[in-house]
Parts: C-alpha cells; sequence; structure tokens
C-alpha cells in the first residue's frame, strides 16, 4: 500500500478537515481551575514533604519526623493518583469521563467532580470527613452546565462517600459502586490507592 | 497578556510562580484546544484532558531542557495526553452506548447532500483508532507537517504517512456507511 494521496483523495481529506478547524475555546475560568489544583497540589507537598524539600537527601543527617496517622498512610503509598470522578444528578445521559493519572508519589488526590445545573451548592461527605459530622467539604463551581468540583487528599483504601445538594439533599454517585447503610440511605463507594 | 519570554515564565514557574505558570497556559492553551477536543470528542472530557495536560507540564517544567521552546515540549505532552485518555476510555463498556446514541444522532441528522454534516464527520473520527485519528487531525486539521508530527509523536514520517492514508480510507468507508444508512 503506497502512503501517498491522490489527488481527489487529498480533496476529500480536505473537505472533511475543514469541518473540523472550527475554533473552539474554553472560557477563562480555565487557568482559575488550573490554579487552584496547583496550589492544593503545593499545600499537599508542604504538608506531607516539607522536611524532605528543605534538607536535600535524608542520609545527609539525622531528622525526626512526626507524622500524623492520615500522613503515616499516604507516605506508606507507593502509587498516587488523582482520580476525578464523576457524578451526574437529575439522570443527565451525558457520560462524565473517570480518569487515573499517576501524579504523585506519596499521597492519593481524588478529584470529586458533580453536575447539577439547579444546584445552588453542593458538598462532599464520607468516612474521610467523619460524614461532615465537623465541615462539609464544599465544591465549588468549576465549569459550565452546573459542573462542581473538589479536591480532596486521602488516605489509601476503601471509602464510601455521598454528595449533599442544597444543604439537604443526600445524593449518592450514580457512576461509582452503591452501598446501603441499615437505614437504606445510598452512599457511594470508591477505592484509592488500587 | 504577559510580555515575558518562555524561557523567563518557565524559570519563574519552576521557581514557584503560578501566576507564570498560568501566564504560560493562557499563552498556548487555545493553541491546543481544537485538537483536544477532536481527538476526546467532548467538551468537558476535552478540559479535563488539557488541564490534566498542563498539570504534568508544571510537574515537569524542570525536565523542559529548551524552555524557549516550551510550546513544542507542551505540545508533545498534550499529545500524549489526549492520546492515553481515548485508548483508556475505548477500553471502557460505555464506548458501546456511546456508539448506538452516536449512530442514531446521525441517522436523525444526515441530509442526502453529497457534503458531510459536521455530525457525520465527528461521528467518523470518532470511530478511528487513536493512532490513526491523531495523525489525520495533527496532519489536516492542525495543519502540521510530517516532519513537525514526527517531532511531537516521536514516530517515524512514513509510519504516520500510512496511519493517515489509513485514517482517510477509514473515514471514506465511514462516511459512505452513514449515508447509505441515510
Amino acid at each position: 500500500m503506497s502512503d501517498e494521496m491522490r489527488p481527489n483523495d487529498e480533496a476529500f481529506n480536505e473537505r472533511i478537515a475543514r469541518a473540523l478547524r472550527t475554533r473552539e475555546r474554553f472560557d477563562d475560568g480555565f487557568e482559575d481551575r488550573l490554579i487552584a489544583t496547583l496550589r492544593a497540589d503545593h499545600e499537599i507537598e508542604a504538608r506531607f514533604r516539607p522536611a524532605a524539600r528543605r534538607r536535600g537527601p535524608w542520609w545527609r543527617e539525622p531528622v525526626t519526623f512526626r507524622v500524623s496517622p492520615i500522613a503515616g498512610l499516604a507516605a506508606a503509598a507507593s502509587i498516587a493518583a488523582i482520580v476525578i470522578l464523576g457524578a451526574i444528578a437529575f439522570a443527565r445521559p451525558t457520560p462524565v469521563a473517570t480518569v487515573a493519572q499517576g501524579v504523585r508519589d506519596t499521597v492519593h488526590v481524588v478529584r470529586f467532580v458533580f453536575v447539577d445545573g439547579r444546584a445552588k451548592s453542593v458538598a462532599l461527605v464520607g468516612d474521610f470527613n467523619a460524614w461532615g459530622a465537623k465541615e462539609r467539604t464544599p465544591l465549588a463551581v468549576s465549569g459550565p452546565n452546573g459542573r462542581w468540583s473538589a479536591t480532596v487528599v486521602m488516605p489509601p483504601g476503601r471509602h464510601e462517600y455521598a454528595f449533599i445538594v442544597d444543604g439537604k439533599r443526600w445524593t449518592a454517585d450514580p457512576f461509582a459502586p452503591p452501598r446501603s447503610d441499615e437505614f437504606d440511605t445510598s452512599s457511594s463507594v470508591i477505592v484509592v490507592g488500587d | 497578556m504577559s510580555t515575558e519570554s518562555d524561557g523567563e515564565l518557565v524559570a519563574a514557574a519552576i521557581d514557584g510562580n503560578l501566576s507564570a505558570f498560568a501566564a504560560l497556559s493562557r499563552r498556548y492553551r487555545d493553541r491546543y484546544t481544537r485538537f483536544v477536543v477532536r481527538m476526546v470528542g467532548s467538551r468537558d472530557e476535552a478540559e479535563d484532558v488539557l488541564q490534566s495536560a498542563f498539570i504534568r507540564a508544571y510537574r515537569a517544567l524542570a525536565n523542559c531542557r529548551d524552555p524557549g521552546r516550551f510550546g513544542a515540549w507542551l505540545a508533545r505532552i498534550v499529545v500524549n495526553e489526549s492520546r492515553t485518555y481515548v485508548v483508556r476510555r475505548s477500553r471502557r463498556d460505555r464506548r458501546l452506548v456511546r456508539d448506538v446514541i452516536a449512530i442514531e444522532q446521525i441517522v436523525a441528522t444526515t441530509t442526502h447532500d453529497a457534503d458531510e454534516t459536521l455530525d457525520d464527520v465527528l461521528y467518523a473520527v470518532d470511530q478511528l483508532d487513536a493512532d490513526q485519528r491523531e495523525a489525520f487531525l495533527l496532519k489536516y486539521v492542525e495543519e502540521l507537517s510530517y516532519e513537525e508530527i514526527a517531532e511531537i509523536t516521536g514516530v517515524g514520517v512514513s509510519a504516520l504517512k500510512m496511519r493517515v492514508k489509513r485514517a482517510c480510507a477509514r473515514l471514506r468507508e465511514l462516511l459512505e456507511e452513514v449515508h447509505d444508512v441515510g
């Protein structure tokens, strides 16, 4: 098979390509979202690896670390991931991406994304924040069409969570494995670090 | 718009200046948005992919050997990230559902003109293998030379020509099928 195009092939390709050359552009909040993620990453870095950054190789000098249980679990992890986890309310048919990427060698960062065009506020609760007993994790508007997201540092393992819409509506993630408790309240399950 | 050179912005970003990196993002993201949207086939997913590419680039800034050519270095990351995403997604079951919906949309919207509608074309491009789609988009939509594509993808020029030729043959086949259905 020759790899050269014939003139009528070129004309066909050009016709196809012309349809695809329409300009595409994301809104100006793109950089805000990018920098928010990078800033969160910096904070994680400062929280989990300050000594390593300042002092250089660990074998050069004796260092005593004080590590919280969560930090200990995180530091024990060998692989980290950002998981963009999609959830769509009101049975919107659009599929939402679920992406896992290795990004950090000591901690797990999970990005929760929730889409609900009518929500005025969205919060995340789960076993990792005591089901919001002290503080719920708020999601921020992160895109058009009611797209909300929050980035959370989580220890590895199996976790259960749910979203609370407008401060009162409990919503499980339709794209994650479900779990019901003894009162038939549905929540969702995520496994971090596998 | 920032007036500093790419090299100056990269150096500042390596020092932790996030505003400098935001300036690099503003300078380059529009250039790559169309490719990512066409490659991924969905604007929402494309934004996630492009965000991931910039995050990956930020973390690897120290490995950018020629900061003056940040744009070319970033292009490799964007193309890689898009390809990886498409390959992973194609392994998921959701693909079948997407195709059924896409076919229904095409049947509903196809005109019987000789020219293809945008929906026809988007559907056909979405059916290509990731490698063929990438080569076709870079060659005919982004209008890069084979040498430029080779530099971005790390694939040889003859292999790229073959991918593009196969992509075009497949597109023709798919679009003829769509018109037959219509």
